[in-house]
């Protein structure tokens, strides 16, 4: 059986309360992946029921609601289904199972975090500001996983007197931090306004990235594995070369 | 907070960077420096901002603040009589230039050195001078890497120490015979003495802070060493008995090797580079040394190389036939960390996935633990999947390290790749 819900974490759980007895049970929120020829059950998110469903989760693993917020940032199409089978698992075993790599359900699960995880990690390195004329800083990056809101706080120490928006252009979102607190935004397009230096530094930056690179050593293929293309659109760096004139 | 715009040109960037390249080091971990109002903090893993063509990671700002040297060391692009472009910063375009590139998310840090101009002294004065305004009058408190120049103060050493997060003396060259020769301005004691009267003082210094005599921070990312590879005649066993030995009288963080690349020509100096699968042992190998409890006697003679055919591991282990196969069931951490083929990261996962289950050949597959070398090692619940002898074995070994090694070439060459951040995150190793 297929169990649709709405996406929200109640409306996981509320399906998961639903769904936990069957083996075969499908969880997606993803109505346009639904497969042909299997029974469908649409669940209404009921609060009550979530709470119940959290509550017996947490009795075995208490961090799994850790591992649950993570497993739904997820950009993989299958992550609702592995976070099922994870707390399926989770269910069946009565303790925690983070390390139980050689259970598919629970390896799948972890690799699915660390995806998440990784990225987090990536994107301290890939986001890349640009000033705008009031001295607010704007990144407009599109990431995999549903991590805008997980980036902040890092940016939030480093550059504590710098308002900034983290700008998830993918999911139409920001994480907004107004110099005092951090908050989600919905977000589609920004109009920017630089500052008057912002193209000038841009460009001293894609300078000493043509100038620190060694070119008899090319090795393009591990470039691309660090930092993947996909990554490329919102860095300087990797827009048009400087020119000699 | 705005300064006055204090922006160097772009011309004088590019000389500035180009003559810095070659250094090895990029690492921007080790510092968990707090943000202390101003811009700034350590971010203990590392973090690499993006990636050159060259697959090296952009973490810090590499710069020299001038590439105008008297010395001559032969290996050396910037050396007194090469014809090439010179040009100096001053510390204040240093300091915006971090500060705007850090502001942005360009870089972790600024890892800054110089070549010698008139004299080691005034050379590490402006040094100094550059990272003291940059924490105090620009109020940064991201990683610094500053490279130490030979022959200068002691007192100037000890102050930029109090600034800095990570200092680095070159070694330049593996033997003080090659030092002589190519760079007959600098001598091993030149070299040594300031790595050793560092790490005394560090300890000094960490424990008036434990008396609480002393507040700030005095080099929380340690020290660090480069030589270049190839240009001189020492072998490889030479060069990991030095590494070994830096790495346990002085505390020293990191070795790097660098492999040289003939940017000049001279009588005295190859004029072939040294082949990166040379540089790639030596990672290896060092590898082996901090991380999997080997010794460098148990690797390779002292005048010997690194065999070029399997890697420091592979080639341990067939040395060692009689210690193998272990059962992947109990062998103790030590053990599995010493099977060709299983890195620590799947040597943890194999004995936290062993508390819940006996492993199968299978179970090690499903959780992804590469067993192309592994197989020939190990027993899974007491099978055996590995080749029928030695002579096979080798065979097989010697295969995958040819089908590797076109993808894994440098693989150990940056610490602060997000792998190996990743790790130090974990607090796997």
């Amino acid at each position: 059986m297929v169990y649709v819900f709405d996406g929200t974490k109640n409306g996981f759980l509320t399906a998961f309360l639903a769904a936990y007895k069957d083996e075969n049970a499908l969880l997606t929120s993803k109505q346009t992946q639904l497969p042909l020829g299997e029974r469908t059950l649409f669940i209404d998110t009921e609060p009550l029921r979530a709470e119940k469903a959290k509550n017996r989760l947490l009795c075995f693993d208490r961090d799994c609601m850790r591992d649950f917020d993570t497993l739904l940032r997820s950009g993989m199409d299958n992550n609702e289904q592995i976070a099922f089978r994870y707390f399926h698992t989770l269910t069946k075993e009565k303790r925690p199972i983070g390390k139980m790599l050689s259970n598919p359900d629970v390896f799948a699960a972890v690799e699915c975090m660390r995806k998440v995880g990784f990225e987090v990690h990536r994107f301290h390195g890939f986001i890349r500001f640009m000033e705008t004329a009031s001295g607010a800083l704007y990144a407009p990056f599109a990431p995999d996983n549903d991590i805008c809101d997980l980036l902040a706080p890092h940016f939030r120490a480093r550059l504590p007197q710098f308002p900034f928006v983290l700008h998830d252009t993918k999911r139409k979102k920001a994480a907004v931090y107004d110099g005092k607190n951090v908050f989600l935004a919905p977000l589609c397009d920004a109009e920017i306004m630089l500052s008057a230096d912002e193209n000038a530094w841009q460009a001293l930056w894609k300078r000493y990235y043509a100038a620190v690179n060694i070119p008899s050593r090319e090795r393009l293929r591990q470039m691309r594995g660090y930092m993947p293309a996909r990554y490329w659109k919102f860095l300087p760096e990797k827009q048009d070369p400087p020119t000699d004139e | 907070m705005r300064y006055t715009i204090r922006m160097i040109t772009e011309e004088r960037l590019k000389i500035l960077t180009e003559s810095a390249k070659y250094d090895v080091s990029c690492s921007s971990s080790g510092s968990g420096r707090k943000n202390a109002g101003g811009m700034g903090n350590g971010y203990v893993a590392g973090c690499c901002h993006s990636f050159t063509p060259d697959g090296r990671c952009i973490s810090l700002l590499k710069i020299l603040l001038s590439n105008d040297c008297i010395y001559h060391c032969k290996y050396c692009p910037n050396r007194a009589d090469a014809d090439v472009p010179r040009a100096s910063a001053t510390p204040d375009e240093i300091c915006q230039l971090v500060i705007d590139f850090y502001k942005r998310n360009y870089i972790e840090g600024l890892f800054l050195s110089s070549a010698v101009c008139k004299n080691p002294e005034y050379t590490m004065e402006r040094l100094v001078l550059t990272v003291k305004k940059l924490r105090t009058e620009y109020h940064f408190h991201g990683y610094i890497h500053l490279k130490g120049i030979p022959y200068a103060d002691e007192r100037l050493m000890e102050e930029a120490a109090k600034y800095v997060d990570r200092m680095s003396y070159n070694i330049e060259l593996p033997s003080e015979k090659s030092l002589k020769l190519l760079a007959p301005q600098k001598t091993k004691e030149s070299l040594l003495l300031p790595m050793k009267e560092l790490t005394v003082k560090k300890q000094q210094y960490a424990e008036e802070r434990k008396k609480g005599q002393y507040k700030g921070y005095f080099l929380p990312a340690g020290q660090t060493t480069q030589m270049i590879v190839g240009a001189s005649p020492e072998a490889d066993g030479q060069i990991l008995r030095l590494t070994q030995a830096l790495y346990r009288s002085m505390d020293m963080k990191r070795v790097y090797y660098s492999s040289y690349v003939p940017v000049v020509q001279d009588s005295l100096l190859p004029d072939k580079p040294t082949g990166q699968l040379r540089e790639h042992r030596l990672y290896q190998a060092d590898w082996l040394l901090r991380f999997y409890g080997f010794s460098v006697e148990e690797l390779v003679a002292e005048g010997e190389n690194l065999s070029m055919e399997y890697d420091p591991k592979c080639a341990w282990a067939l040395k060692n036939m009689h210690l193998f196969p272990v059962e992947i069931n109990r062998a103790p951490l030590e053990t599995l960390l010493r099977v060709p083929g299983i890195g620590a990261k799947n040597a943890y996962k194999i004995l936290e996935a062993r508390k819940y289950a006996t492993l199968s050949f299978e179970d090690l597959t499903k959780m992804r633990v590469a067993l192309k070398r592994a197989k020939h090692f190990i027993t899974c619940n007491g099978k055996f999947f590995g080749a029928k002898n030695e002579t096979q074995i080798r065979g097989f070994l010697a295969a995958a390290e040819q089908s590797d090694n076109a993808q894994q070439l440098d693989l150990f060459a940056q610490i602060s790749s997000p792998q190996n951040a990743l790790i130090s995150l974990t607090g796997q190793l």
